[in-house]
């Protein structure tokens, strides 16, 4: 492979074009021409300047992660947050355990929370119809000891299951923030190659 | 020195240089370059983020041969930074360096 200043800026506008505003992308670039124009006018080669310089692909992979965090930051969603743990995975394979595994636990676990909410919710009303029909001695077996303490808990299980699910959700968005935070800190300070 | 270490200093170096003087990319780079052996590309995408912290801001400004260059600037938050994670790294260097000299044990 050539290692020039064409060679670095394609490599840079390839892995970029998409992704970033195509104007925050020719500023990026305008940059690194700057870089090359600065560096052959003090007597230094093109493949000189690009080993220096390093990798482009791991420059275009952090700026990538970059701006898909500050996307899912400005933009709550699932799928802004999904890219940008995406992006950010591919810093570095350690992020598999220092943000994959995270991220899976914790999708297990609001998922979890969520489901026993809606479990809890459809239960209650079924509990409580048949609290009733018990009370008119309709069943033919009963399962409430006391229909009318019956009547009570049903009540009392919907309410539980209706605040997990509003719980869940305060807990995922209290998540996403904190994510959001983990993910810009882990790839200012852990990810990316600073030396080659 | 190991990477991970280096990447969370270069943030230091970076508002450190421009806090004593306004540079270009390419000055910037060269700057701590011969200092720090680095990936002199990471250095742009980290202005680019102090850019958007709102820790430095740029400006074009004409040269004597080719095309105007653009310089970094500390903002006041910038400045502010500088001054916070300086004090930081100087507090926790000394507590590195007393432990490794065992200036602690020699006094026990």
């Amino acid at each position: 492979m050539l290692q020039n200043e064409q060679e670095y800026i394609r490599i840079l506008r390839d892995r970029l074009e998409g992704t970033l505003p195509a104007e925050d992308l020719e500023d990026l670039l305008s940059d690194y021409r700057e870089h090359f124009r600065l560096g052959k006018a003090d007597g230094r080669s093109e493949e000189e300047l690009f080993r220096s310089l390093g990798s482009p692909e791991e420059v275009a992979k952090e700026i990538r992660a970059t701006h898909l965090v500050k996307k899912a930051e400005h933009t709550c969603s699932c799928r802004n947050i999904f890219h940008a743990v995406v992006a950010t995975l591919g810093l570095g394979l350690f992020n598999l355990v220092f943000v994959l595994l995270p991220f899976l636990l914790l999708i297990a676990m609001l998922l979890f929370v969520f489901v026993t909410g809606v479990v809890f919710t459809l239960v209650g009303p079924a509990a409580f119809v048949y609290a009733l029909l018990q009370l008119m001695g309709l069943p033919a077996f009963s399962i409430w000891l006391s229909p009318l303490a019956g009547i009570f808990l049903s009540v009392g299980i919907t309410a539980i299951g209706l605040l997990l699910i509003i719980g869940d959700y305060y807990l995922a968005r209290f998540f996403y923030l904190l994510g959001i935070r983990y993910l810009k800190w882990n790839i200012r300070v852990i990810t990316g190659t600073v030396n080659e | 020195m190991n990477i991970q270490f280096k990447k969370g200093v270069l943030e230091i170096c970076v508002l450190s240089v421009l806090a004593y003087k306004e540079c270009y990319g390419y000055e910037l780079v060269y700057e701590i370059s011969k200092q720090i052996d680095i990936s002199e590309g990471t250095i742009y995408p980290l202005l680019r983020r102090l850019k958007d912290e709102g820790f430095v801001t740029t400006y074009l400004q004409e040269s004597v041969e080719g095309p105007p260059r653009k310089y970094y600037r500390l903002t006041e938050s910038g400045r502010k930074e500088e001054h916070e994670l300086k004090e930081e790294w100087m507090r926790f260097t000394a507590a590195v360096n007393s432990l490794l000299v065992g200036k602690n044990h020699a006094a026990e």
